[in-house]
């Protein structure tokens, strides 16, 4: 491990790992599949070809909002080479959500695979098939089509107005009912304060930016079988939505992601293009391939939701919090995708964090726009929430003369306070962040040089923190299914129904299989990313694939090392309790020095064909929180308005931390797009048109390596969760969500001036600076 | 990419005849750095490319201290952000190439390109106005020259002929106690196209400024000189008073837009601050005689 | 009209027809039939793309097929000799696995031959150098972090972090 990774385990570890220690689990191997990916030999979506394959691409509309009056397909038909031209005529009169999470009432099916009405600049309204790229551009060129252009509307304040035009038929644009938490009397609370604090704040429109463009390929078998190889996070959710919309049954869809170059959430919904392939690949009976450009990754992707918060808390003369009243405005573009659920997330994050749970009122709308749809992306609403939360939770410490660590510690949750999903906390795990953190860099020791020198540039520090659920719940019932298979050679294959988007969940999940069962991680090999083979499994998302998925490896493996036992128990003639499994050999008590091979155990002998062994795991939790703190120093120049992020101090407890340099890279990765977030990634809709302005990396501006500070990252195993893996919980999500917060505090410290909106552009900065 | 025919000419006439024979619907390709995204984006659609890498004689850098620098029209801008002579001589090209795009892009894109492409943000530009550069073509009439700062009639737009290329720019060499700045302005270290960009190249005479030559970029059609900031500093002694009187003056000179990339405001404001810094770097490096950035490689990083 | 090129790939001399609108990472992928190298934005604004063209990293979306008549390029296939059952793996590779600098592995094969390209001609690069020579390489994963440790910990240079 590398210096910039420090990893903390207390001791004891409540029983959750075994007596005498870890040796696969809390290590940190190559990925299982990393030599794919080093030597270019990982296929991904879009690196499949087959023989006769066409290749499809969708022409999108170039109006925010309008009626397709007609659409000439003539002249692209009948160019050469051009083999199908499909509009809304021709595909499924079928509603859909996007993302059907199962058994959840929080997504609303508003969506056509093509719809007669474009509802954000670049919805898709036609698509095209032909047997090369060249003759696809030419053809998507040639369809003419009549727009009925209709009143747009981008702001989501506006879009609420009575008079304001209807994008889908709502009552003034809202998804669906506000999501409403009330606890207390917040009018009673606000009473008991000395001082009442009330600002708004907005989050911008970040782009998740995944490096592999989103693509597929479709191919049909002659029996009516469609197999799709898809850049996915919801291998499960492709099939069951396709097979909803195209009207085959589950079986007759499968879904094949092998590897895949980020999703970030974004590929939790099912995109147009999936369909639209699977359509054209069907008329035309043959294979079909559709990659997105970067540009249409940008125009018809996912972006998170830009949230305004107004947030009013009131502050005791303890000061201690007395009250909160929250509204929360979503806005979710021209479809609803996760509209309901970050909005719900958000309101239930910002519940929580800090103590006021006696009086509390929040209220959170989300609202159709004609923007490009907003989705699911790494930080589901707790971003959001979180940096209106942290930002004022800093103002209000300012304001009362407290530093701004000790008026967290103060107020910050800890064990036994309610958590957002209105459970009791495990654990003081943010104010052992918090503490962890200020040991680190010296809090209380740091010079405060900023502000008053006479030089331009300014230097300040800022702390964040924030809490995250380890799985969906209580948006979702968690559940993942894990099935291991040991072959007559002893060697295993274990099938998991979690796509790797990137994380590392293959390299996790053989991990924790190793440990229980006693063998190398050589002789594991990983199936997954494949609806045919594997169990089903919701997806790769919310921080959930270790917690639970990584759950149902360990109670698999469990089940197979207990038949094992049992086998070993008859030929051994010992019994079960008397017998350990130690490096491929189950040995009884008596006799640790005989023992037998698992190989010997599964291989069948004089005659008799082996035994197939499977362990079934199927893991149910509920939920557990991961904590973290970032301390960030930035340096501002005051006369260009450019911050600088000089370095961060990145503090997590996580329970246990299955493969520590995985997490660190969760958390160094989670950092460099909480950075752009905060300063520099923005993507920008035309207040007229509804015409993205900066669909491209050029302009579009994630941190490059250059622009990247030194993180140390700081791992804490404080409180180990029973109902994750080993203790083990939640981390993907986590390190996005604090350093937004995190960089606006120290801009504050360096400057005086309050950022209330991200990102902190240099224009925006200037403009406050100028007025402070 | 929309189809086309594909020409590799061997020598400059050929290419020129290539030019003349296509009428417009030929697109020359250099570095194609600029080229083939217009053509992938459908900005633009030539019937016919031609490329002239193949052209002997083009891919050159020289010094000497009579002409001054002579860089080809295939010259690379890693060639040039690799050459002593530049870094030593034309610190302010060397900075704009240095900060131009990725290695990937300088190890194709060419000088000329950035040239012939007359972006307005294109950030080799302003500090070779700045260094008072020519250049030089050869078309269906011959050879011309002409003065860079003449060369850009607006975006994407120059003085060039049908049928003419660029075949050299040639920059002076800069007389003693000369010191050059360019300064981009992007959100990123790297791959940023210029907010704004101010070049200038400054020469000292004791405490008195003997000359300037102030060019901005990315705030108007083309990149454009900051005559009055000039006028204010020429034969005065260097005051900081002066300094801020002719920042001042240049941010009130440019006309810059409001883009994605920045308000009209900001980018005024802006020239205002570069030219500042621009001018105390200049003549920081004027009076030392060097060039203002390290170029040694064992830099250490803190 | 296709045009013959005549190439040497990874060592290996190939003779395609190419057809001249079709960019060298298009030629790659298809008519190479080597998908090592990505394409994550097709206008060399993330290097997911980058190969060696002769001995120079270059985004090969940003070069016509054509054009490499007569050159010689490396892909990230070709960065170590694993055509042979058992050989080693370049000490890029190898180092970029032990420091889990590849996680969903998209702009790997770039960030290699970028690196490769800088550790040609400066085999101890600072921090600084190391991150200047991949700030054409776009990574959404790592936050760069340990892929800079990666380049840095082959080279000798890793106290310079
Ligand atoms: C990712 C990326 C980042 C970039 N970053 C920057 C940046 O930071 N700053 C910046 O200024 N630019 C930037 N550019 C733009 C581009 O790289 C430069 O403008 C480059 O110098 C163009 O040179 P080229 O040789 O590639 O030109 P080409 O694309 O080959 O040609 C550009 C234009 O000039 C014409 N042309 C070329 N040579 C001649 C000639 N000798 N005579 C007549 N006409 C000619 C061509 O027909 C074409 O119209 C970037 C481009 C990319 C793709």
């Amino acid at each position: 491990m590398t210096t910039s990774i420090i990893l903390e385990t207390p001791s004891p570890t409540l029983g959750l790992i075994p007596e005498n220690g870890l040796s696969v689990v809390h290590t940190s191997p190559p990925r299982v599949d990393g030599l794919e990916k080093v030597t270019g030999s990982a296929l991904y979506a879009a690196d499949y070809s087959f023989p006769g394959m066409l290749y499809g691409k969708i022409l999108r509309s170039k109006h925010a909002h309008a009626r397709i009056v007609h659409i000439d397909k003539s002249k692209a038909l009948a160019l050469e080479g051009v083999k199908a031209v499909i509009t809304h005529a021709d595909a499924p009169k079928e509603l859909h959500a996007g993302s059907p999470a199962p058994r959840v009432g929080q997504m609303v099916a508003d969506q056509y695979v093509l719809a007669e009405k474009a509802r954000y600049f670049g919805d898709g309204i036609a698509a095209v098939a032909a047997v090369s790229e060249e003759i696809l551009e030419e053809a998507l060129h040639l369809i003419e089509v009549e727009y009925e252009p209709l009143p747009a509307v981008f702001d989501m304040v506006e879009a609420m107005k009575p008079d304001a035009p209807s994008i889908h038929g709502t009552e003034r644009n809202l998804v669906g009912p506000p999501f409403i938490i009330e606890r207390g009397d917040v009018e009673e609370g606000f009473a008991q304060a000395e001082t009442i604090f009330e600002g708004h704040y907005e989050t911008g429109r970040p782009v998740p930016c995944y490096m592999e463009p989103n693509a597929c390929v479709c191919r049909w078998d002659r029996g009516g079988k469609l197999t799709i190889w898809s850049s996915t996070q919801c291998a499960f959710m492709v099939r069951g939505i396709l097979s909803q919309v195209l009207g085959i049954p589950a079986h007759d869809v499968r879904v094949i992601v092998e590897h895949m170059g980020g999703g970030f959430g974004a590929k939790q919904d099912l995109y147009q293009h999936e369909f639209v392939c699977a359509i054209l690949a069907r008329e035309t009976r043959r294979p079909v391939k559709m990659e997105y450009s970067r540009k249409e990754s940008f125009l018809g992707g996912r972006s998170r939701h830009p949230i305004k918060i107004t947030l009013k808390q009131g502050l005791g003369k303890d000061g201690l919090l007395t009250a909160r009243e929250v509204r929360l405005v979503s806005n979710t573009g021209g479809y609803a995708s996760h509209g309901l659920g970050i909005t719900a997330v958000g309101c239930l994050d910002i519940a929580s964090l800090y103590r006021c749970e006696k009086n509390l009122k929040i209220e959170g709308i989300s609202v159709y726009t004609n923007n490009p749809i907003a989705g699911a992306y790494r930080g589901f609403g707790a971003v959001q929430a979180f940096f209106a939360l942290e930002t004022q939770i800093d103002e209000m410490a300012v304001a009362s003369g407290v530093d701004p660590l000790d008026f967290r510690l103060k107020n910050i949750v800890g064990d036994g306070d309610l958590s957002p999903s209105e459970h009791h906390i495990l654990g003081d795990g943010l104010a052992v962040c918090l503490r962890r953190g200020a040991e680190e860099m010296g809090w209380y020791e740091r010079k405060k040089m900023g502000r008053n020198n006479s030089s331009p540039l300014k230097r300040g520090w800022g702390v964040g923190t924030e809490m995250h659920s380890s799985g969906a719940y209580p948006d979702i019932e968690e559940q993942s299914n894990a099935i291991i298979r040991m072959n007559e050679d002893g060697t295993v294959n274990l099938i998991i129904g979690m796509a790797d988007l990137g994380t590392g969940t293959r390299t996790m999940a053989a991990q924790i299989a190793a440990e229980v069962l006693g063998i190398s991680l050589g002789e594991i090999r990983v199936i997954d990313g494949d609806t045919d083979v594997t169990p089903f499994d919701i997806g790769a998302y919310a921080s959930r694939t270790t917690y639970v998925g990584g759950g149902a490896v360990l109670k698999a493996a469990n089940h197979l090392k207990k038949q094992l036992l049992e086998l070993a128990s008859e030929r051994l003639e010992c019994p079960l309790e008397d017998l350990s499994l130690i490096e491929g050999r189950v040995f009884a008590k008596n006799a640790p020095n005989e023992g037998i091979a698992v190989r010997d155990l599964v291989s069948g002998e004089g005659g008799r064909p082996p035994r197939t062994l499977i362990g079934q795991g199927n893991n149910e939790p509920t939920v557990a929180y991961s904590f973290g703190a970032h301390f960030a120093e930035v340096e501002v120049d005051t006369e260009i308005g450019q911050i600088k992020v000089l370095q961060v101090i990145a503090v997590h407890e996580i329970g246990r931390a299955i493969n520590p340099v995985a997490v660190a890279g969760q958390i160094e990765g989670g950092i460099q797009q909480g950075i752009g977030h905060a300063l520099t990634e923005d993507f920008i809709i035309d207040k007229k048109t509804g015409r993205p302005l900066n669909p491209s990396f050029v302009d579009y501006k994630m941190p490059l390596a250059l622009d990247m500070p030194k993180i140390k990252t700081i791992i804490l195993e404080e409180f180990p969760d029973p109902s994750g893996p080993f203790g083990a919980k939640g981390i993907g999500e986590d390190p996005i969500i604090p350093i937004g917060p995190a960089i606006g505090n120290a801009v504050y410290e360096a400057t005086g001036v309050r950022m209330r909106e991200l990102p902190i552009t240099p224009e925006k900065f200037l403009k406050a600076f100028a007025e402070t | 990419m929309r189809p086309f025919d594909y020409f590799e000419p061997a020598t400059l006439p050929e290419a020129v005849s290539l030019l003349e024979r296509f009428d417009g619907r030929a697109s020359i390709l250099a570095g194609g750095t600029d080229l083939l995204v217009e053509i992938k984006e459908r900005i633009r659609l030539p019937d016919h490319v031609i490329n002239i890498k193949k052209v002997p004689g083009l891919d050159y850098l020289s010094y000497d201290p009579v002409d001054g620098l002579k860089i080809g029209s295939l010259a690379t801008l890693h060639e040039v952000e690799t050459s002593p002579v530049v870094i030593e001589k034309y610190a302010g090209l060397y900075q704009a190439a240095r900060e131009l795009g990725s290695i990937q892009v300088r190890n194709r894109a060419t000088v000329a390109g950035n040239i012939c492409r007359a972006s307005p943000s294109a950030d080799t530009l302003p500090p070779l106005i700045a260094d008072n550069a020519t250049i030089h073509t050869f078309g269906p009439d011959g050879e011309r020259s002409i003065p860079m700062e003449k060369f850009f009639t607006g975006p994407g737009k120059t003085v060039l002929l049908d049928g003419e290329i660029l075949t050299r720019i040639n920059v002076p060499s800069p007389p003693p106690n000369t010191g050059k700045v360019y300064l981009k302005l992007g959100r990123r270290a790297a791959m940023e196209l210029a907010t704004v960009g101010v070049a200038v190249t400054l020469t000292l005479d004791g405490n008195e400024c003997r000359s300037v030559r102030i060019v901005l970029g990315a705030v108007a059609p083309t990149p454009m000189r900051a005559t009055d900031a000039e006028d204010i500093l020429i034969g005065k002694a260097i005051s900081e008073n002066a300094i801020e009187e002719a920042s001042q003056a240049a941010k009130d000179q440019c006309r810059p837009i409001s883009d994605v990339r920045g308000s009209a405001d900001y980018r005024r404001e802006m020239v205002r601050v570069l030219t500042g810094r621009a001018l105390r770097m200049s003549i920081e490096a004027a009076n030392e005689g060097n060039s203002p950035f390290d170029i040694s490689t064992d830099q250490t990083v803190d | 009209m296709k045009h013959m090129v005549s190439t040497i790939i990874n060592g290996e001399r190939r003779e395609l027809a190419i057809k001249p609108y079709r960019s060298l990472l298009d030629v790659l992928r298809n008519e190479a039939e080597l998908t090592g190298s990505k394409k994550g934005c097709d206008v060399g604004d993330c290097g997911a793309c980058t190969v060696i063209l002769d001995g120079k990293p270059i985004n090969s979306c940003l070069v016509l097929g054509v054009e490499v008549d007569g050159s010689e390029i490396t892909t990230i296939e070709g960065l170590a000799d694993h055509t042979a059952p058992g050989a080693p793996l370049h000490p890029l590779q190898e180092s970029i696995l032990q420091h889990g600098g590849a996680q969903c592995g998209f702009c790997t094969p770039g960030i290699l031959m970028a690196a490769k390209a800088l550790l040609d001609e400066t085999p101890r690069p600072t921090d600084e150098e190391a991150r200047f020579a991949i700030a054409g390489n776009l990574c959404r994963c790592t936050g760069y972090t340990k892929i800079v440790e990666s380049i840095l910990s082959i080279s000798g240079s890793e106290g310079a972090l």
